[in-house]
């Protein structure tokens, strides 16, 4: 199975905080499948750099804000 | 599940049916004496591969909708021939081994090159479908 990235997100909390929207809207404003919001979340994908602008536009913050690169132990 | 996903699972199951339907139909007619004998029986499996490969490719383009394959999906597609050419592999070695085997003592009669594509053509449809489902199946991990 999938490897845990290094890189976590706080896309979940960051849905709930914005009235907690669904995976479905994500997916739609930022140009990808759920599954791909899905895999997310579950930190089992990381996105392009395109994508990871394309998600924080969407919530209205920072990219740093919703990805934090963590060092592989 | 993703549409990419779906169109690989369908993808999959046409596949096996297309596959044992040739196989079942090859057999019930009574195999490979009866292929080289009787150009009837040759042009019933021609119209089974032919009409599978078209209406594969047919549904392969239904299920292929635009906006609905992203970042994720095309990673794991490009994996997926990776699979697609093992699978490839691995049958025509198995053929080679059990042709030249078998007639080691005759020669190859050229009839079997022709049910060597022919299985080929199923093998390479089906796997590249397997690679698909492998790929979400283990994940891609970057985009």
């Amino acid at each position: 199975m999938a490897k845990t990235a290094s890189i976590r997100n706080r896309i979940r909390r960051l849905r709930f905080d914005n009235n907690e929207m669904t995976q479905e809207e994500l997916a739609n404003r930022a140009g990808c499948t759920r599954q791909t919001i899905i895999a997310l979340e579950q930190g089992k994908y990381v996105p392009s750099i395109e994508l990871a602008f394309k998600i924080a536009r969407v919530f209205g913050v920072s990219l740093e804000e919703v990805f934090q690169y963590e060092e592989a132990m | 599940m993703a549409p990419l996903q779906k169109r690989a699972l369908y993808g999959l199951a046409f596949g096996v049916v297309w596959a044992v339907a040739m196989i079942v139909v090859f057999i019930a007619k009574g195999g490979v004496g009866t292929f080289s004998d009787d150009q009837g029986f040759r042009l019933i499996v021609d119209g089974l591969w032919i009409g599978g490969l078209i209406f594969y490719g047919i549904l392969m383009f239904t299920l292929r909708k635009r906006n609905q394959i992203d970042e994720r999906d095309r990673l794991i597609l490009g994996r997926a021939p990776v699979v697609q050419l093992w699978a490839v592999i691995f049958s025509l070695v198995i053929w080679t081994i059990v042709l030249t085997e078998t007639y080691w003592d005759q020669g190859i009669p050229p009839i079997f090159m022709y049910i060597v594509f022919i299985a080929t053509l199923a093998v390479s449809a089906v796997a590249q479908s397997i690679g698909i489902l492998v790929g979400y199946w283990k994940g891609v991990s970057h985009g």
